[in-house]
C-alpha cells in the first residue's frame, strides 16, 4: 500500500506545531529511515499513518483511501495491515513471550489452529523459541525488541511502522534487529523505522528522510545520517 | 467461532481476574434485585387485597329476627337497576361463612353458646356509584336495623394502593439505579485495568467491539446471576412468607399463584440481563470511543 501524505500540518492545542507543510510519497516496499532531533514530528508522522492522529490540515492517503474518512470499524480494519513496533516495546508483562504473540491474532479473530502455526514459526524464526513461556520481564532487551517485531509482523501487515528499534540496544543487537527489518522488508512490507541511530543508518543505507522542527529537510534515496543537518 | 470463543473465555478470564470485585458486585446485584422483586411482589398484594375488597363490594343490610323481613328487604331492593344480585343470609349460614373465613381459627366460634348473629340482606351491586343511593333505600324500610358496606374502606384502601405503588416505584428506581452504578463502576474498574492490553488491542486492528464484547458479557452474566439468584429466593421464600401471613391475617385476600411469582423470576433475570448489558456498554464503549479518537 503506498503512502501519501500531502500538505499536512498537525497542530497540538494550544499551538505547537509538530508538522508543517509535509508532502510525502511512500510507494509500497519502500525502506525510509525517519531522522531528526527530539521533537522534531517523526513520532507525529508515524501516529498519522495509524491515524492516531489527523492533521489539522492536508490528508494522509494509504492504499489511495483519505484516512480521516474512516469509522471505527473500518479503521480497526485498517490497522490490521499495519504493524507498530513501540519504543518503549510495549509488551504486555502479565502475558508470557508465547501469549504476547497469540493475544494479537486472538484480536483480529483468528483460528486457533493458524494461531499456533504462526505463533511458533515466527517464535523460530526470531531465535525466541527456548524463551517462549517467559515473562517480558525475563527477556533481555534485544529479545524483547524481537518480541515486539514479531507482534508487529505476525499478522503479516503491509506496513510496519518502528519508533526507535534499536533504541537502548548494543550495536550487535541492533545490527540483529537491522537484519530482522530488512527480512521482513524484502518480502515485500513497507517500513518506516524513526532512529536516532547513526550507524544503522550509514550501514545499512535507505531511503533518509530528515526533519527538523515540523518540516522536511532532506529526503534522498541512499541517505546518510548526517549530524549537521538532522540534529 | 473462534472470535465467540474468546469472547467467552475473556470474560471468564475478566470475572477470574477481579474475583473480590466480581463477587461483591454479585452480592450487591442479589440484593438490589431480591429488594426490587419484593417491592413489586408487595405493590402486586397490595393490589390484590384492594382488588378483593373491591370485588366483595356489596351492601350488606341487617333485618329484623322476623322471618319474612329478609324476603320483603330482597324483593323490594331487587327491583332497583343498579343491583346485580340479592342474597339472603340466615343466622346459620352467616355462622358457617364466619367459621370458613376464620380458617384455622375457627374454633373460636364453639365458644358462643347461641347464634348471636342477625339474619341478613347482601345486596351486590353492578356499580360502585350506587353505593349511596342503595344505602339510602336500605335505611329508609323499616325491616332493616343496620347496614354495612365496604365502599370507603375500599376507596381509601385505593388510595393507600396509589401511595404504596409511588413508593415502591420510587424503591425500584433506586435500587435499579444502584445496581446498574455497581455493574457500571466494576466494568469500569476492569476496563481500566486492562487499558494497555485494549490500547495495544484497538492498534492491531481489533473492532470496538471485540474489544467491548468480555466486558459486556461480564457485566451481564455478573447481573443476570444476581438476578437469578434473588428470583430464586424469592420463589422459594414467597410461599412460606404468605402462609405466616395468611395464618395472622386469614380476611385479606393476598396472591397466592405461584406461577405469578416465577414469571417474575424470569422478568428478573430478563432485567438483570438487560440492566447488565446497557451499563457494560456504557462503561466499555466510552473507553473505547476515547481510546480511538484521534488526536
Amino acid at each position: 500500500m503506498e503512502i501519501k501524505i500531502e500538505g499536512v500540518v498537525k497542530q497540538f492545542p494550544p499551538d505547537i506545531l509538530a508538522l508543517r507543510n509535509i508532502t510525502i510519497t511512500i510507494p509500497q516496499g519502500d525502506f525510509v529511515y525517519l531522522v531528526g532531533p527530539t521533537g522534531s514530528g517523526k513520532t507525529t508522522l508515524m501516529r498519522l499513518i495509524t491515524r492516531e492522529v489527523v492533521p489539522t490540515k492536508g490528508r494522509v492517503l494509504v492504499g489511495g483511501t483519505d484516512l480521516r474518512k474512516l469509522g471505527m470499524t473500518d479503521l480497526a480494519y485498517y490497522r490490521r495491515e499495519i504493524g507498530v513496533v513501540f519504543q518503549d516495546f510495549r509488551l504486555l508483562p502479565h502475558l508470557t513471550a508465547y501469549e504476547n504473540l497469540t493475544f494479537v491474532q486472538e484480536a483480529i479473530g483468528m483460528p486457533r489452529d493458524l494461531i499456533e502455526e504462526r505463533t511458533n514459526e515466527i517464535l523460530d524464526k526470531m531465535g525466541l523459541w527456548r524463551r517462549r513461556f517467559l515473562y517480558p520481564e525475563q527477556l533481555s532487551g534485544g529479545e524483547q525488541q524481537r518480541l515486539a517485531i514479531a507482534r508487529a509482523t505476525i499478522n503479516c501487515p503491509s506496513i510496519l511502522l518502528a519508533d526507535e528499534p534499536t533504541g537502548n540496544l548494543d550495536l550487535q543487537t541492533a545490527e540483529e534487529i537491522m537484519k530482522i527489518l530488512l527480512s521482513i522488508n524484502a518480502t515485500g512490507t513497507t517500513l518506516v523505522v524513526a532512529t536516532h541511530n547513526q550507524y544503522i543508518v550509514d550501514e545499512f543505507r535507505q531511503r533518509v528522510i530528515s526533519l527538523r522542527g515540523g518540516r522536511i529537510i532532506r529526503d534522498e534515496r541512499k541517505g546518510r545520517f548526517e549530524i549537521d543537518d538532522d540534529f | 467461532m473462534t472470535t465467540f470463543k474468546y469472547i467467552l473465555r475473556d470474560a471468564f478470564r475478566l470475572m477470574t481476574r477481579n474475583v473480590t470485585l466480581s463477587f461483591l458486585t454479585l452480592v450487591t446485584t442479589v440484593a438490589v434485585f431480591f429488594l426490587v422483586s419484593c417491592s413489586i411482589l408487595f405493590v402486586m398484594n397490595i393490589r390484590n387485597i384492594v382488588a378483593g375488597i373491591e370485588n366483595n363490594l356489596m351492601i350488606t343490610a341487617y333485618v329484623t329476627k322476623d322471618k319474612s323481613s329478609a324476603q320483603a328487604v330482597a324483593e323490594k331492593i331487587g327491583n332497583l337497576e343498579c343491583v346485580d344480585s340479592v342474597k339472603i343470609v340466615t343466622p346459620d349460614k352467616a355462622l358457617e361463612e364466619l367459621r370458613a373465613r376464620l380458617g384455622n381459627q375457627a374454633d373460636v366460634v364453639t365458644l358462643l353458646d347461641d347464634n348471636p348473629l342477625p339474619p341478613s340482606v347482601e345486596i351486590r351491586l353492578k356499580d360502585a356509584g350506587a353505593v349511596p343511593v342503595v344505602a339510602r333505600e336500605l335505611l329508609s324500610m323499616e325491616e332493616v336495623e343496620d347496614i354495612v358496606y365496604a365502599g370507603e374502606l375500599a376507596r381509601r384502601l385505593e388510595t393507600l394502593s396509589a401511595f404504596v405503588s409511588r413508593f415502591s416505584f420510587g424503591v425500584l428506581v433506586i435500587a435499579l439505579a444502584v445496581g446498574a452504578l455497581v455493574v457500571f463502576n466494576t466494568i469500569r474498574i476492569g476496563v481500566y485495568a486492562r487499558r494497555e492490553e485494549i490500547e495495544i488491542m484497538l492498534l492491531i486492528g481489533a473492532t470496538p467491539g471485540f474489544v467491548a464484547f468480555p466486558f459486556v458479557l461480564h457485566g451481564s452474566l455478573i447481573s443476570s446471576f444476581g438476578a437469578l439468584l434473588a428470583g430464586a429466593g424469592v420463589y422459594f421464600s414467597y410461599e412460606r412468607v404468605v402462609s405466616a401471613l395468611m395464618a395472622s391475617m386469614p380476611f385479606l385476600n393476598f396472591m397466592t399463584d405461584q406461577s405469578v411469582v416465577m414469571d417474575l423470576w424470569f422478568l428478573l433475570v430478563g432485567g438483570g440481563l438487560t440492566v447488565g448489558w446497557i451499563c457494560s456498554w456504557l462503561a466499555v464503549s466510552k473507553f473505547v470511543r476515547r481510546a480511538m479518537k484521534p488526536r
